[in-house]
């Protein structure tokens, strides 16, 4: 049973690190980036790519920083003007993104699933109350857990933290203080896509990687969080972690509604609050 | 040389023509109202400052430069604070976070928190809670807080006194002219003719998206701004 805790854990903290982004990049520009697990896996790729020269942790490294800047030019060229349109047309730009970048991947590492190394310092097991768990899973927890704290406390105590949670309640009044809002954006798009770089590698040993790796998970991310509320970092954060719980323990107990039970809940937590856990939006 | 100038300002919403040719001007440490009816283009002068409307033709001066791009910051790094209508309180902030927004641009002067706090001491009292936990008054009180921890030279309004009793309205008159004796503009944009008599020097009547009137309110009793207004 603990063993399951725990790997529920896990799915829900790579939730998490990919939702966490998309609360972001939706918080300051108000777009659906359904690029987002397309960014996940190109995060995924590039850290495949460094790692399979036996250079895991600058892999790591390498693809976080890349998708900042991923993030700071897809939010400088296309999210900035999408804010002008209806969401319908970011839903379709963004759709649009994902299909390209599936496109460029398959063309640069081909349609075959990958297998992502373990590091070697990460490899092996610990005995967690007489079962064996991998090492991995472990620091799988700890990013996850150190990426929401960090960002909790960056959010609450620091100068840029208040001006992004104001940006992202009203963007407007927040400028009228004398904020450049764009200026912020391009802080959270780039961080919110570098989280999904560093999400993408840290799931890489984990699943196999294919074109369409992101999408699943994307899907999950998505219903993290609407039931956490749009905008809500720490309803993401208990979202995340009761989806990976559902996710663990429908595999294990009831595997023939694995899948809908995300969104069972999701129909259920809407209709008692259609804000979701700790929204303000609908 | 003036804070604020509007120079034959015409503003538009899409296509929509809503400002037809603006003019007026606010000096340092002067109290101005622009006053008229709901709907003849009062805060869409604001609107147009923070770069929400698109200037079709003329153009707005601060301290005698032309801006050419406006945007929603360039009033605020300017010396400009606006007290947005329906006071733009952040409610996922503490009272406190409200107010320390409003330090964003950096600008040195004589406001601080502890300063700001000892004008509204009911924000001090309830500096952890929610912006939107306090009463109308209070979060009057916030907006004009926030707008001073940005030590502006210039202190826009609009239509602050909505929705205020009027005893709440009568300490808001009292604070802006004592704010304006301290050095600070104002513009107050308005309808409340009492709030406009006891705070402005001079006004400008707004009709149809132009100014039709303007003058020394020295010189105009309370019913003869009202028929101004009216017309």
């Amino acid at each position: 049973m603990l063993i399951q805790i725990l790997n529920g854990i896990v799915y829900g903290g790579l939730l998490y690190l990919l939702a966490v982004g998309l609360v972001l990049i939706f918080g300051l520009r108000e777009v659906v980036n359904f690029a987002h697990g397309a960014l996940f896996m190109i995060g995924a790729y590039i850290g495949f790519s460094i790692a399979a020269m036996g250079y895991w942790w600058s892999g790591l490294l390498v693809s976080v920083f890349a998708m900042a800047l991923v993030g700071c030019a897809l939010d400088a060229a296309v999210f900035s003007t999408l804010r002008k349109h209806d969401h319908i047309v970011t839903v379709l730009v963004t759709f649009g993104i994902l299909l390209i970048l599936e496109t460029v991947v398959t063309k640069v590492w081909g349609k075959a699933y990958l297998t992502y190394p373990v590091p070697p310092l990460l490899a092996g097991t610990v005995s967690i109350g007489g079962s064996p768990f991998p090492i991995y899973r472990l620091f799988v927890i700890a990013v996850s857990v150190a990426v929401a704290v960090s960002l909790s406390l960056w959010l609450r105590y620091t100068r840029t933290g208040l001006y992004i949670r104001a940006a992202s309640t009203d963007a407007r009044v927040t400028s009228m203080q004398g904020i450049n809002v764009d200026r912020l954006s391009l802080i959270v798009v780039g961080l919110g896509t570098a989280l999904a770089g560093l999400s993408g590698v840290v799931a890489g040993p984990l699943l196999s990687l294919s074109p369409t790796m992101g999408n699943y998970i994307l899907i999950d991310s998505f219903i993290v969080v609407v039931i956490g509320g749009l905008g809500s970092f720490a309803g993401a954060f208990i979202a995340a972690l009761l989806i990976g719980q559902i996710h663990n323990f429908g595999a294990v107990y009831l595997p023939w509604a694995a899948t809908v039970l995300p969104f069972m809940l999701m129909v259920g937590i809407l209709i008692w609050r259609p804000t979701g856990f700790a929204g303000s939006r609908t | 040389m003036s804070l604020l100038a509007f120079n034959d300002v015409h503003a538009l919403y899409g296509r929509a023509r809503i400002l037809n040719g603006v003019t007026f001007d606010v000096d340092a440490g002067e109290r101005v109202a622009l006053v008229g009816r709901n709907g003849v283009g009062k805060t869409t002068v604001v609107n147009t400052l923070c770069g929400v409307t698109r200037i079709g033709q003329g153009h707005v001066e601060i301290r005698g430069r032309t801006i050419k791009d406006l945007r929603g910051y360039t009033a605020a790094q300017n010396g400009i604070a606006i007290v947005m209508q329906g006071r733009g309180i952040l409610p996922n902030l503490t009272v406190e976070e409200n107010l320390l927004l409003g330090t964003a641009t950096g600008r040195k002067g004589p406001w601080s928190l502890e300063k700001v706090q000892d004008l509204f001491p009911i924000l001090r009292e309830r500096r952890a809670n929610p912006g939107l936990a306090l009463s109308g008054g209070q979060q009057q009180m916030l907006a004009i807080g926030r707008a001073l921890m940005a030590n502006p030279d210039l202190l826009i309004l609009d239509e602050p006194s909505e929705g205020l009793a009027p005893v709440v309205v009568d300490e808001l008159a009292a604070l802006l002219v004592r704010l304006g004796e301290d050095g600070i503009g104002i513009l107050l944009i308005e309808q409340n003719i009492s709030l406009i008599h006891r705070v402005a020097q001079r006004f400008y009547v707004l009709s149809k998206g132009a100014v039709a009137e303007s003058g020394s309110l020295q010189n105009v009793t309370r019913d003869e701004l009202e028929r101004h207004i009216a017309i």
